[in-house]
């Protein structure tokens, strides 16, 4: 009997209702309260003084952000596409590395190492870098050292996209420089672009950081409004730019990348080597970068951590927020992770403009600011009645991170998806199996690797999250990056740095997990 | 007799332990068509590759009208200092350029006087009878004219040597036939020395002055063929 479209549809339309009422409802419920009232949508479409200020602070924000990240990742992915580097995948996993780090960690090591009394300054033998380490300029660049992996990713993957057949044929009338130039690199050059599309969505959604280097722009008035001032009305009129810049930007993006967001195909034939005499130079200069983006925050914050008496004491003193980050992080990945899989089967099997629309609309969910995600979520679930009892618990956390992480675990388990040739749940199909088994014996067990990397990706988004949590935290709750966001003005800089790198180093651990799980399951 | 414009000594290409070439010899006259046939995995495509400069011998060496490009393992002229015009089984064709410009970007990185482009962008287009598509993108294009877009690429330059590696094996067989006798007219009307592979026994027939077996790596036969057309 054939009984696919039952529970294909039950599962799939279950899947994408849990993903309305978790993803979209408070972004629709946010933009629905801000324009409602006319006067309200007025407010929020007038450019004051001092909305020109916050906009003009976001734009350069993020589009400094996306230049300098572009500027260092693309030649970077560029180099891991095209030349055979020492040591590729450590050193492409070291590359990658620093967008694992909670932005916030990054941008707490570099307040401690432009300081007066830093490393700058006690090797410059003066102070040189405190004047300007809380500005506009200091955020650009700890943004772009944390996003730049995105564009070398994205870079190297259409690169690897090209079909080496495309250059060979125009090496055989041109030098190896001008078939880069004229042929390789305006084929990428729409995923390097959409790339730093999505940096600059990034960068302009970020709170963590522009909050602690102090610099004034959308995300951080919106925090402010809503925590500091109570004011929810004007919270929600703030969010309302700063939503659409970012919603209008990231579906430019997706886009400009169409299929290639869920696609994973490689060129044919064998790549000529364009960039071997390169080889030396770009070796170099990815081992700078790692020094530069993961070795120096990483060396600061523990050089700043020595100070304090007793680690142990430290870390004792925060042991409930490290205790409910890392149970809180886990259920959230778990929970995520469970409905990404439907919904990224879905998207793998969409064709057409179904498949084109429901990319854009999961990039445009993922590239709303947290800050605003969490405004959405209080208005949605703070209120009498049913919804009000889950208000004011942990499970607020859980709902933060199905709104914040489902769309990117959604996306990239489509990829994974896409492995999976339909023809094998045909075969299931004639054989006699129900949609469900064929799910979770010949599709599933395809692309198990997917599942456990957006586990893991979706537990250290979880894990450094901030943005959201800060704002839907149930009294007297706290998770670690919440702790280390509000003790830094009050607390010794050694106590805060122990917790910060007690951070940044908790993410390697599902890392070397799933290293050790792929290198198991390939090995059979 | 004529002048080799094409000489292959004692030429060995392995990837890892498989022989792909395996002291392979060969020598084409100028203005001659050879057809190097045989069935996949033969060698062909690689010979072809290791002609064109974008693999390199691991012995032997190879010679273009008398001048030694490839030889003592490593590659001595690059692809694209060798005067050759290549025709890919697959066409790639720039999908990012215009018909003109993917012949415009040929010319350009062979210096051409930027004042004969036009002029010879029309003639190669012409040649092939497609100038009309000169604006269009090749995914704009039947594979037919495709297929012609890329034989004006590889003509466009007034290459000495034109190699091509099974161009019209994705075809349907009547496109074949009117796209094989084309590529006879212009072999012949240009004079231009040509290596051409295929599986396709018609293809020999209707091209070549001389058919070259390859089988496992080796060449296995050599014979001279008075082509189909002129037969007829």
């Amino acid at each position: 009997m054939w009984r696919w479209p039952s529970s294909r549809t039950v599962v799939v339309g279950s899947a994408v209702a849990l993903f309305v009422v978790c993803c979209l409802l408070p972004i629709g419920y946010l933009l629905f309260t801000s324009l409602s009232s006319a006067d309200a949508a007025y407010a929020a479409l007038w450019i004051d003084a001092r909305q020109r200020g916050l906009l003009w602070n976001t734009a350069l924000l993020g589009t400094g952000t996306a230049l300098l990240a572009t500027a260092i990742g693309a030649p970077l992915g560029l180099a891991l596409a095209r030349t055979a580097l020492p040591q590729k995948a450590l050193l492409r996993l070291a590359l990658a590395a620093p967008v694992l780090l909670p932005p916030y960690i990054v941008a707490l090591a570099w307040t401690y190492l432009g300081s007066s009394r830093g490393i700058v300054s006690a090797l410059a033998g003066r102070d040189l870098l405190s004047e300007w380490t809380y500005t506009l300029p200091a955020a650009i660049i700890v943004l772009s050292v944390v996003l730049y992996p995105l564009a070398m990713l994205a870079t190297e993957v259409a690169v690897r996209r090209v079909d080496g057949r495309l250059e060979e044929a125009a090496l055989v009338v041109a030098p190896a420089g001008r078939v880069l130039w004229r042929i390789t690199l305006p084929l990428v050059a729409p995923s390097v672009f959409a790339a730093a599309l999505v940096i600059f969505v990034l960068a302009v959604s970020e709170f963590g950081v522009p909050g602690l280097l102090r610099v004034r722009v959308y995300t951080t008035e919106v925090f402010t409004a809503f925590a500091a001032l109570y004011d929810f009305s004007r919270a929600i009129l703030v969010a309302v730019p700063l939503l659409l810049l970012c919603v209008v930007v990231a579906a430019l993006a997706a886009a400009i990348l169409g299929e290639r967001l869920v696609s994973t195909r490689r060129g044919s034939g064998t790549p000529p080597a364009l960039l071997d005499a390169w080889r030396k130079p770009a070796a170099i200069a990815a081992i700078v970068v790692v020094i530069v983006a993961l070795g120096v925050p990483l060396v600061v914050l523990v050089r700043e951590a020595m100070g304090a008496p007793s680690w142990s004491a430290v870390v004792g003193g925060s042991g409930d927020a490290i205790a409910n980050s890392l149970l809180l992080a886990a259920a959230g990945a778990t929970a995520v992770v469970s409905l990404a899989v439907w919904l990224g089967y879905a998207r793998a099997r969409a064709r057409g403009r179904i498949g084109q629309l429901a990319d854009v609309l999961l990039l445009v969910v993922f590239a709303v600011p947290s800050t605003i995600v969490g405004v959405g979520l209080i208005g949605l679930w703070n209120r009498p009645g049913v919804l009000g009892t889950v208000y004011g618990t942990d499970a607020m956390f859980l709902l933060a991170y199905l709104a914040r992480f489902v769309p990117v675990a959604a996306l990239a388990l489509a990829a994974s998806t896409r492995y999976v040739p339909v023809s094998h749940e045909e075969a299931a199909a004639v054989a006699g199996a129900g949609w469900l088994r064929t799910m979770s014996r010949i599709v599933v067990p395809q692309i198990r690797l997917g599942v456990a990397a957006a586990w893991v990706i979706a537990f250290i988004l979880a894990f450094g999250e901030l943005g959201v949590s800060v704002l839907v935290a149930p009294p007297g709750e706290a998770t670690l990056p919440i702790r280390i966001y509000t003790i830094i003005a009050n607390t010794p800089s050694s106590n805060v740095a122990v917790l910060a790198l007690l951070q940044a180093t908790v993410i390697f651990v599902p890392l070397a997990g799933l290293g050790a799980l792929a290198s198991v399951w390939e090995a059979r | 007799m004529s002048a080799a414009a094409l000489v292959v000594t004692n030429v060995t290409k392995r990837f890892g332990a498989h022989r792909a070439v395996d002291s392979v010899s060969l020598e084409v006259a100028v203005g001659d068509a050879v057809v190097i046939l045989g069935p996949s995995g033969c060698g062909k495509t690689t010979l072809l590759r290791l002609i064109a400069g974008l693999e390199v011998p691991d012995s032997g060496e190879i010679s273009l009208n008398g001048t030694k490009v490839a030889g003592l393992g490593r590659s001595t002229v690059p692809p694209h200092q060798r005067g050759i015009g290549l025709v890919f089984q697959d066409l790639a064709l720039w999908p990012h350029l215009t018909v003109r410009n993917n012949l415009e970007f040929v010319l350009g990185s062979v210096k051409s006087p930027r004042g004969e482009r036009a002029t010879r962008i029309y003639q190669a287009l012409n040649l092939v009878r497609i100038e009309p598509l000169s604006a269009r993108y090749p995914h704009e294009l039947s594979g037919g004219e495709q297929q012609r877009v890329a034989l004006a690429r590889a003509l466009v330059s007034q290459p000495r040597l034109l190699l091509l590696d099974e161009p019209l094996s994705s075809l349907d067989p009547e496109l074949r036939t009117t796209l094989r006798a084309e590529l006879a007219r212009l072999q012949r009307d240009l004079g231009v020395t040509m290596v051409y592979v295929t599986h396709d026994r018609d293809d020999a027939a209707a091209l070549a002055d001389a058919v070259v077996e390859m089988r496992a790596g080796r060449i296995v036969s050599v014979s001279k063929l008075t082509r189909t057309e002129e037969r007829v």
